[in-house]
């Protein structure tokens, strides 16, 4: 763990969840954070999304209020991504204004409500640009399964969208997390703009060095998303550069918003 | 000392993957502090004659001494099964039996499967049955659509109660907690590995608590996958018989001095 140990590590890709009552779920924030200080991190940013179905406005805000509770709680330790709907555009933007510049929320989360290419999604992006705040989408090339998440963005919607608004910071979310990431890499890689996380359970060989070949370090960023002992072993395993590994664990092009938050 | 229960040689269809020869994956293994790993052929899964890959494995590894513990890979559905299980374990001196009924076409509450798995348990010979080779999202259209399946493991667990069993590569926390009550009342033993379960959360924990300290046992899937992630678990585990993970349940099992 001395990788860990010994560089900054900010991991871009975690969660806080509601419990049975929908209220924050206090436990799994404390495994989550005891497990980011044992594993000697320094950041963690998190996002609190709906992962089923079309939030209303009052969900979304209600998931936001509860991400805000949790860092709250580890000021120091935690940054939010603002999560909302593109469905319900009009409160949509007034959220992250809201969450942005009244909470110091750093970004904005999307998840599988609409492709992040879709002329829905629009209108969010153009106020991420104005901002100059990044997009962290939900994402996957699903060879299986992809039924259930119909709107679940992939590679080539990502690079659509990347072309279109190449002033964008797009975040594909979870190289590792379930789905053809080789396919993805090609998608994507032609596209400065769109960057990866490493976060997911899939820890396959070679994930990370594939990664880096594709994209180069200054386009990864770390992650867990629930996945620590997984995205840890793939950082510590990968036959990569010492240099690259300490850039993807806290990259600097990522710097500013944290800075701001 | 770390004994891995779930390594393979040879090629893999849809991804090139690396270490895939016995100098190579040994050396892997090696810098991983892994001593000893048991291991099979992954070209026996593809070839229709799965013996062949038997064959192949047994001489890939010769050169390795007793660094690999070779299990055979055997389908119940091919003609000829039973000598050639036979024929790996008396001749070849395999050490256990792989069954991959989502790749080979047959539910393990088959006649042919449950006959196989008896004789296994008779010539004690564990059964290991991997959960998935690779995740199954990110699957090639000409890859399995199907992982193992619980409810035919649950049944097979009853149907032949006096064999040994290794699941790996799965949601083996939850799996252990279904199936506690069917493995409690068994002759055999079942062992779990832990290659997909998370030790910081509670599920590697709830795997400890439904299988019991001395079944669970350390799966590294290499050379698919980093062996990192399973060393980190290790890392983090907290028990005082860390050991029994590490090698002394498979050692018991397998019969290794």
């Amino acid at each position: 763990m001395d990788l860990f140990k010994n560089n900054t590590v900010i991991n871009w890709h975690d969660h806080v969840w509601p419990d049975e009552n929908n209220k924050l779920d206090e436990k799994r924030l404390y495994l989550m954070m005891k497990s980011f200080h044992d594993t000697y991190m320094d950041l963690i940013v998190c996002s609190n999304p709906v992962l089923r179905g079309n939030p209303t406005p009052e969900e979304f805000i209600h998931c936001n209020n509860l991400q805000y509770e949790a860092i709250t709680k580890y000021p120091k330790e935690m940054k939010g991504m603002v999560f909302v709907n593109p469905g319900y555009m009009k409160e949509s933007l007034n959220e992250i204004d809201r969450c942005v510049n009244e909470l110091g929320f750093i970004g904005v989360k999307l998840y599988n409500q609409y492709h992040i290419s879709s002329p829905v999604v629009r209108d969010i992006i153009e106020k991420c640009i104005r901002m100059d705040i990044p997009i962290l989408e939900h994402a996957a090339k699903l060879n299986h399964g992809a039924a259930l998440q119909p709107y679940t963005s992939n590679g080539l919607h990502f690079a659509k969208v990347a072309e279109q608004y190449p002033e964008g910071v797009f975040i594909h979310a979870h190289i590792g997390g379930g789905g053809d990431w080789q396919w993805t890499l090609k998608a994507i890689e032609d596209f400065s703009n769109i960057f990866i996380d490493i976060s997911g359970s899939v820890c396959d060989e070679d994930i990370i060095e594939q990664s880096v070949s594709h994209l180069g370090a200054k386009r990864i960023l770390f992650g867990t998303d629930m996945s620590f002992s997984a995205s840890i072993g793939k950082m510590l395993g990968a036959d990569i550069k010492e240099t690259e590994k300490i850039e993807i664990l806290n990259n600097k092009a990522f710097e500013k918003y944290i800075m701001r938050g | 000392m770390i004994i891995d229960v779930n390594t393979y040689l040879g090629h893999w269809p849809f991804r090139k993957i690396n270490h895939n020869e016995s100098h190579s994956l040994s050396a892997y293994l090696k810098k991983s502090q892994i001593d000893q790993a048991c291991v099979s052929s992954l070209n026996a899964i593809f070839y229709k004659d799965t013996q062949q890959g038997n064959l192949e494995l047994a001489e890939e590894i010769k050169g390795e001494g007793d660094f690999f513990i070779p299990f055979a890979v055997i389908n119940p559905t091919y003609a000829g099964w039973e000598k050639d299980f036979i024929y790996c374990i008396s001749t070849l001196k395999m050490k256990g039996l792989m069954l991959y009924p989502y790749y080979h076409g047959y539910k393990l509450t088959d006649d042919c499967a449950v006959s196989l798995i008896n004789l296994a348990a008779k010539m004690n010979v564990p059964v290991h049955l991997p959960c998935a080779i690779e995740n199954i999202r990110q699957k090639h259209p000409m890859d399995t659509e199907e992982n193992l399946s619980l409810s035919q493991v649950s049944e097979v667990l009853s149907l032949c109660s006096d064999a040994d069993f290794i699941i790996s590569n799965g949601s083996t926390h939850a799996m252990a907690k279904s199936l506690k009550n069917i493995i409690d009342q068994r002759n055999g033993e079942v062992f779990f590995d832990f290659a997909r379960v998370e030790v910081f959360t509670e599920d590697l924990d709830q795997l400890i608590d439904y299988a019991g300290i001395d079944h669970v046992v350390f799966g590294s899937v290499a050379p698919f996958q980093y062996i990192d992630p399973q060393l980190v678990k290790l890392n983090y585990l907290k028990t005082d018989d860390l050991d029994k993970i590490k090698y002394k349940n498979l050692s018991r099992l397998l019969r290794i001095k």
